[in-house]
């Protein structure tokens, strides 16, 4: 167990740093930040990913023949200290370099990673995940969209929800079923979609927090080259597995904390500086305690994150565990929320339409948010089934 | 950076546990509530296991290794209830290291190694928080040296030990100390309490005016500083053991839930048994995440070590609470019994619980370090 610092890494946080502060718009997290309309903000945060990309800075863990710099445990966790600390944006293509890149470093053929890890790294390609129907969410192997074989491509028809970004993306992993005879599992195939094909439309989906970031997916004949199939033809269950393993796995875990570690810090700050009674909120021994408590689990978060990327690089395989992590996050960052609102205390009913709102009213809107994080990515009663029959061997 | 252990940490985890299933298990346990709760066997077979000579420098014929070492050790330690004060002559032995003179560490440190001293803390006074701040047996100058009158409580297997490190204050307004003094000095009475966990040995320490010279004092002057890392080695080493009594509870429960049926089933199928069970794993899995650290941070003196070692101690303890409460609920009515002996891993979690800091105290500690690091104002 070591948590030093070379001087390399040294020179790397300087690096960063120095980069960081050169790239960030002057006053950035104090008096200057993201735009409030939401088309605006996806788009600040893409063109926030392609400066990162510029600066060398976007999927630093990947490798660098993909156009990352395989950055090493150390360096990532430094990242994510730095981008913290600096209150940096978050980028917009999290899908593309979280998940899709992922799977086809472990699926794809070489021909596709040639063709889409540059694009997702350089911001210039953003996906969406198509895997959810309106039938099929947690018992996700019974899709029902179809992708039927004709010559040299498929013909997709059907349905998906919940699609995330699909307003923004070019391109989309889907999940069809290719053949229905099958055992449910098996007659899945996982494709790659171009988004500006005909026959494709989206209609977008109001959010509990009035915001509409995921949307209804149609495939109406829609034709996808075969070449745009990833692994084997009804291979594609295997293939989703992987997915979701990085979906709710460290890499996903450990860039979300450094959000979540933000909200905390400039919460502590609201809380010392919001007067209540003769003091501030901060004085109060609850939300002290409250506080102290979601400091504790957002760090224990950060060092979850450390110790599951430790074994992996020791080659331990990455398996249902990635579940414990998931699980663990989502309800500790809800709790914090939670938190945020008893230290606004009086006035948390306000949200960011009143000038009174303490905050701009960003706690409010990240507690609406937060609802999500026990449903997607798997519910977290589907990730106690996994953990209690896969890691635990109870019986199904 | 790496945050996991190395084969041989590993290892001496495994030869750990392969020890503690064979020779001792929970009916050896039950027999050492009568007599003087000392499990001589098992403390010599700790020793050779290397136990007490991990922490001792070569050249004072110990390992020279560090609490990082001892992570795995600890877990162990803990989910097999070692009666014996064990991780209270580790906390001692890593205050001598630490702070002692060369003459103490030439003393001790090679007894320490071999297994020869048994040394408890003497913290918590019966008036006192969890606070240094508030202890009150004071150290009065007296000849050459000083002498001490008051009260500790809840000092664990004193009767067997051969040496109490007393936490105390040097002369009112001074800075507070650790003195090392044998069980039966004059003017020191033991009175054994009644507590919670039996297999703990608590004891109230009377002291009447007992001499201590600087000899005595770890490190030859009192230090705040020496008392405070007793403190936040302690609370690690208890945060550890709770982390260990944690994953026995849960394993024990989980096979509970394998081979217990109602209704046709094997109860652990039932989601509201499965789900618990998720959960218990979640909780020590990330408990594990804080204790790791924490021994790291303690064992390197990190510039986050107060903060680190305060995580530990609330989110373990938090977590041992959760865990103990459900595994007893887990068993249905078997869990209530004295016979299935579920409630021993309840009773040892619970006095960890409380000791070196209760989760609320240590919450406090981490937002002030919080706050400080964040440079707010405190207004
Ligand atoms: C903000 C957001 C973004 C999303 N983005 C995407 C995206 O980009 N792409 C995509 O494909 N999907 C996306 N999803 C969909 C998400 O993966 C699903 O919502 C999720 O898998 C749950 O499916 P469901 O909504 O159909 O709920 P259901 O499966 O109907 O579940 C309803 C309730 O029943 C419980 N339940 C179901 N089965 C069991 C069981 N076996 N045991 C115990 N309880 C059970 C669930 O836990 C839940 O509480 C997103 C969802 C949200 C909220």
């Amino acid at each position: 167990m070591d948590f030093t610092y070379s001087a390399k890494d040294a020179a790397f946080r300087d690096e960063l740093r120095a980069w960081l502060a050169a790239n960030l718009p002057a006053g950035w997290g104090e008096t200057v930040f993201g735009p409030e309309d939401e088309d605006e903000n996806a788009m600040f945060r893409l063109d926030w990913e392609g400066k990162l990309y510029a600066g060398g800075w976007n999927g630093i863990a990947w490798p660098v023949k993909y156009g990352g710099r395989g950055a090493s445990l150390v360096e990532q966790a430094i990242f994510a200290e730095e981008m913290a600390r600096a209150r940096a944006p978050e980028g917009l293509n999290i899908i593309g370099r979280n998940l899709v890149a992922t799977t086809l470093l472990h699926h794809g053929s070489e021909e596709q990673r040639q063709r889409y890890l540059p694009k997702i790294i350089s911001g210039e390609e953003v996906w969406c995940q198509g895997f959810s129907e309106p039938n099929a969410g947690s018992d996700l192997a019974s899709i029902r969209c179809r992708a039927v074989r004709e010559g040299d491509h498929f013909v997709i028809n059907g349905q998906k929800i919940w699609t995330s970004f699909a307003q923004y993306a070019q391109w989309c992993i889907l999940l069809a079923r290719t053949d229905t005879d099958l055992p449910k599992h098996q007659g899945i195939s996982f494709l790659l979609v171009d988004m500006s094909t005909p026959g494709i439309s989206i209609r977008p989906l109001r959010q509990i927090s009035g915001e509409s970031e995921f949307n209804e997916t149609f495939f109406d004949n829609v034709k996808v080259p075969v070449a745009n199939l990833v692994g084997d033809l009804n291979g594609g269950w295997k293939i989703a597995m992987t997915t979701l393993a990085y979906e709710r796995g460290p890499e996903d875990a450990l860039g979300r904390q450094i959000h979540f570690k933000q909200e905390l810090d400039a919460l502590i700050e609201t809380a010392a500086t919001l007067k209540r009674g003769k003091g501030t909120a901060i004085d109060d021994p609850t939300v002290r305690q409250k506080l102290a408590k979601s400091v504790v689990e957002i760090e224990v978060m950060r060092l979850n994150c450390l110790r599951a990327f430790s074994k992996a690089l020791k080659g331990k395989p990455r398996g249902p565990e990635a579940s414990m992590n998931k699980l663990y996050w989502s309800h500790v960052t809800q709790n914090m929320y939670e938190t945020a609102l008893e230290a606004l205390g009086p006035l948390a009913p306000l949200d960011g339409g009143d000038p009174l709102s303490p905050g701009e009213g960003r706690f409010q809107l990240s507690f609406l948010r937060s609802k999500a994080f026990t449903i997607y990515s798997g519910s977290s009663e589907i990730q106690r089934n996994i953990i209690a029959e896969r890691v635990l061997g109870l019986p199904k | 950076m790496d945050f996991d252990f190395s084969d041989e940490q590993y290892k001496f985890q495994e030869t750990t546990r392969g020890l503690l299933d064979k020779n001792y298990d929970l009916d050896r346990l039950r027999k050492l509530l009568v007599g003087d709760g000392l499990d001589r066997e098992l403390w010599d077979r700790l020793a050779e296991n290397g136990t007490f000579s991990l922490l001792v420098p070569e050249e004072h014929g110990g390992m020279g290794l560090g609490f990082v070492d001892l992570s795995l050790v600890l877990e162990e330690y803990g989910r097999a209830l070692v009666p014996a004060p064990v991780g209270e002559t580790l906390t001692a032995t890593d205050a001598i290291v630490r702070f002692g003179t060369d003459e103490q560490k030439q003393r001790l440190l090679p007894l320490i190694a071999e297994g020869k001293l048994k040394i408890v803390p003497a913290i918590a006074e019966a008036e006192a928080g969890y606070d240094p701040t508030d202890i009150a047996v004071t150290a009065v100058p007296s000849g050459n040296g000083w002498s001490i009158s008051g009260r500790k409580v809840l000092v664990p297997h004193a009767a067997t030990a051969d040496f109490i490190m007393l936490a105390a204050r040097f002369s009112e307004d001074g800075p507070l100390g650790l003195a090392l003094i044998e069980p039966d000095r004059a003017g020191v009475s033991l009175r054994e309490h009644s507590t919670l966990d039996p297999s703990s040995r608590f004891h109230e320490l009377d002291l009447d005016s007992v001499a201590v010279v600087r000899d005595d004092i770890v490190g030859g002057e009192p230090t705040d500083a020496s008392v405070t890392r007793l403190l936040d080695a302690g609370g690690v080493i208890a945060a550890t053991m709770m982390t260990g009594i944690s994953g026995k509870v849960l394993d024990t429960s989980v096979e509970y839930a394998k081979q217990r049926t109602q209704f046709g089933k094997q109860i652990g199928s039932f989601q509201a048994i499965k789900h618990r069970c998720a959960d218990m794993a979640v909780a020590i899995d990330a408990s594990r995440s804080a204790a790791y650290y924490a021994a790291w941070a303690l064992a390197e003196e990190a510039p986050d070590r107060a903060r680190a070692v305060s995580m530990a101690k609330s989110y373990c303890g938090d977590t041992s609470r959760f865990v103990c409460n459900e595994g007893v609920q887990i068993h249905g009515g078997m869990g209530f019994t004295w016979e299935l002996g579920l409630h021993f891993y309840l009773r040892r979690a619970k006095v960890l619980e409380y000791s070196y800091g209760d989760a609320a105290y240590h919450r406090e500690r981490v937002l002030a370090e919080t706050i400080d690091e964040l440079g707010i104002g405190m207004n």
